[in-house]
């Protein structure tokens, strides 16, 4: 297993990279989990659809970056349609929480296929100009990349001062914690529920429009390519925190590159998937949790 | 008399069944039985499929166009015993490493990324299965009993159908015994059971064990009449559909899940398929995806419990619901103990 030790670096570079891009789905998916218990594996759907609602508004002729937010307004619809329509009145029915994931498979497998009709297989493109390209550390990076790395700090930072600063965060953290203490206290949990499963979409779709900038080429398939990292990195940050996410994301995504470098490329996903159970065996509640579930 | 064509044609459709029958009734001695989610339950097929494949190829040579890890020219039954014991090993494989130290939801999450791990890994390492073209050419079972196509697919019918019913009987000797009991206690309530005595991990393994053996003999029976095993014959959408054939027709019900195979995957696969190629290339395959996923959506609003739900346990007043009902019920109440999850934001942040 012999490697050239100057790729480390950029491999570290990478994964910061890839890692960022991850981390605002992952905040997404691990935030509506925490609040609404939901483990919403439609959530790659979602995001597919909205790599399409902004393709569609590219081809109008509006810049990509000014998609990001259209594609996450889509998303929050979807998602919320969805909840309305599909996860709120199963729950309602009883369906177990552990049910409920196959109902979100279910849901997956009807919205990625009527998208799949209505896009027809092939691939797309957003067509971004040349980004400048520069060197830092061995490293090459491109303007792009520098400023998609800043939108999702961004968004993190945003999802920081909703849950903290305001009222809609602080009901959302009451209701995930206990939802019935939250109603008698008078906070309006299908309300917060409703809008998480906005907020959520909204990071998804717009995560999904930066994953299709940084692969450049994507399909109807890409996002779901995507569904097991996000699984993944949230998981591996303690499932229910939106913290441990982002450092679960940043964690795989240089784990992921740093394997490759050692490895062959064509390892990267399936290294990543095996460091999350080793660190779910060792640990189970993932690296954030306090509590521990391991029985 | 049917047409020789229609004949084969009805043939291959029985044979479909029964061997879809096979793993789906091991996928609901896991899940609808022992309460197991086992979202990896395709990865067992592949795994007997593979099994039974490379030990009836013989062994691979420099000249040959198939690369895998290793082979032998065994006959019949030979390949389809490894096959369900290499299901087995898989399924037991992957419990002892989602099993012992996660709950619920993490449990079926981490199946669910074995799945895809084991995909993967097949896919990029040629050397093992040939990769993502599979293995094929692979020598039929006692193909030199008879001679014509017609009479030979007449006998791997019989064959079949044996092994179905085998496995039906096997199926409910043990859901009908004391094992069965403990399984479905441990599926309720593991705790109680753990309290009782009653170990809930060895429960759950056990019914990994048969449950993958089956779902790896139904590998092996599948692989034997198409010739073929790649990677696309144990996808995701597999267990996925699987899944909605049990729960459609009862999960913990063998005979619901007699009948629920026929809806999901047979009768929907069939019907799909006699509908007239519109638009483009594909449109009918994802229109029908995406129709399988409405059915399921349907079928859980509709019935819980399934076509053809678990016959009631006495001791439990009342009931004549499937236990699926009966904790969906329950959970209605419970849904605020949520035993399953971990830390909740609040917590986190707060504490």
């Amino acid at each position: 297993m012999t490697f050239d030790m100057s790729l480390l670096v950029p491999a570290i570079g990478f994964g910061i990279i890839a890692g960022s891009t991850l981390s605002v789905a992952a905040v997404g998916f691990t935030l509506q989990f925490s609040v609404t218990g939901v483990f919403n594996l439609a959530y790659a759907s979602v995001m597919a659809v909205s790599m399409f609602v902004a393709l569609w508004f590219t081809q109008l002729g509006l810049n990509v970056w000014l998609t990001l937010p259209l594609a996450g307004l889509a998303a929050s619809v979807l998602s919320v349609a969805l909840n309305l329509g599909v996860i709120a009145p199963l729950v309602r029915r009883g369906i177990p929480m552990t049910g409920m994931v196959i109902a979100t498979i279910a849901a997956s497998l009807v919205i990625a296929n009527l998208l799949l009709a209505v896009v027809r297989p092939g691939f797309s493109t957003y067509g971004t100009t040349q980004p400048t390209v520069y060197r830092f550390l061995g490293q090459i990076i491109t303007s792009t990349q520098l400023q998609l790395l800043a939108i999702s700090i961004g968004l993190m930072i945003l999802v920081r001062l909703i849950l903290v600063g305001t009222r809609l965060g602080k009901s959302m953290r009451a209701v995930a914690s206990n939802e019935d203490l939250a109603r008698s206290c008078g906070v309006n949990s299908p309300l917060v529920i409703n809008l998480t499963w906005a907020l959520s979409g909204f990071l998804g779709g717009v995560s999904a429009v930066i994953i299709g900038m940084s692969v450049s080429v994507f399909s109807t398939t890409t996002a779901q390519s995507f569904l097991v990292l996000i699984l993944a990195a949230a998981i591996l940050g303690g499932i229910g925190n939106p913290y441990g996410a982002m450092v679960g994301a940043l964690t795989l995504g240089i784990a992921a590159e740093l394997l490759a470098v050692v490895f062959a490329p064509q390892w990267k996903d399936v290294l990543a998937l095996v460091v999350v159970i080793a660190v779910l065996l060792i640990r189970p509640q993932g690296i954030f949790a306090q509590f521990s579930e391991a029985t | 008399m049917l047409s020789q064509a229609t004949e084969f044609y009805v043939g291959t459709l029985l044979i479909l069944y029964l061997v879809t029958l096979v793993g789906a009734l091991g996928l609901n001695l896991q899940f609808g039985t022992t309460g197991i989610w086992n979202f990896g339950f395709a990865v067992s097929i592949g795994a007997g499929g593979y099994a039974s494949s490379i030990l009836a190829l013989g062994a691979p040579t420099e000249s040959s166009p198939q690369e895998y890890l290793f082979g032998a020219s065994l006959p019949f039954p030979f390949p389809w015993a490894a096959g369900f014991i290499a299901g087995a090993i898989v399924s037991l494989g992957m419990g002892a490493v989602s099993m012992r130290r996660l709950r619920g939801d993490y449990q079926a999450i981490v199946l669910l990324l074995i799945s895809v791990i084991a995909t993967r890994l097949v896919q990029n390492q040629k050397s093992l299965f040939n990769g993502n073209r599979g293995l094929g050419l692979i020598p039929q079972p006692l193909r030199t009993a008879v001679d014509s196509s017609l009479a030979y697919q007449r006998l791997y019918l019989l064959v079949v159908a044996a092994v179905a019913v085998v496995t039906l009987i096997l199926v409910r000797r043990i859901t009908e015994s004391p094992m069965g009991r403990v399984l479905r206690a441990v599926r309720d309530n593991p705790d109680a059971a753990d309290a009782f005595g009653k170990n809930p991990f060895r429960a759950r393994q056990y019914a990994m064990a048969i449950g993958g053996g089956l779902g790896g003999l139904s590998g092996a029976m599948l692989s034997s009449y198409i010739t073929g095993w790649s990677p696309e014959s144990w996808v995701m959408l597999t267990t996925f559909v699987l899944f909605t054939g049990v729960i459609l027709g009862g999960p913990g019900n063998a005979w619901g899940v007699v009948a629920g195979i026929v809806f999901v995957p047979i009768g929907f696969r069939e019907l799909t398929r006699l509908l007239p190629e519109v638009g483009y290339p594909g449109l009918v395959e994802a229109l029908s995806l995406a129709a399988i996923g409405l059915l399921l959506l349907i079928a859980l609003w509709l019935r819980p419990s399934g076509v053809l739900p678990e016959r009631s346990v006495k001791y439990i007043r009342g009931a004549g619901r499937s236990s699926f009902a009966l904790r969906a019920r329950a959970s209605r109440f419970s849904r605020q103990q949520k035993q399953t999850t971990p830390h909740r934001i609040g917590a986190e942040i707060d504490g």
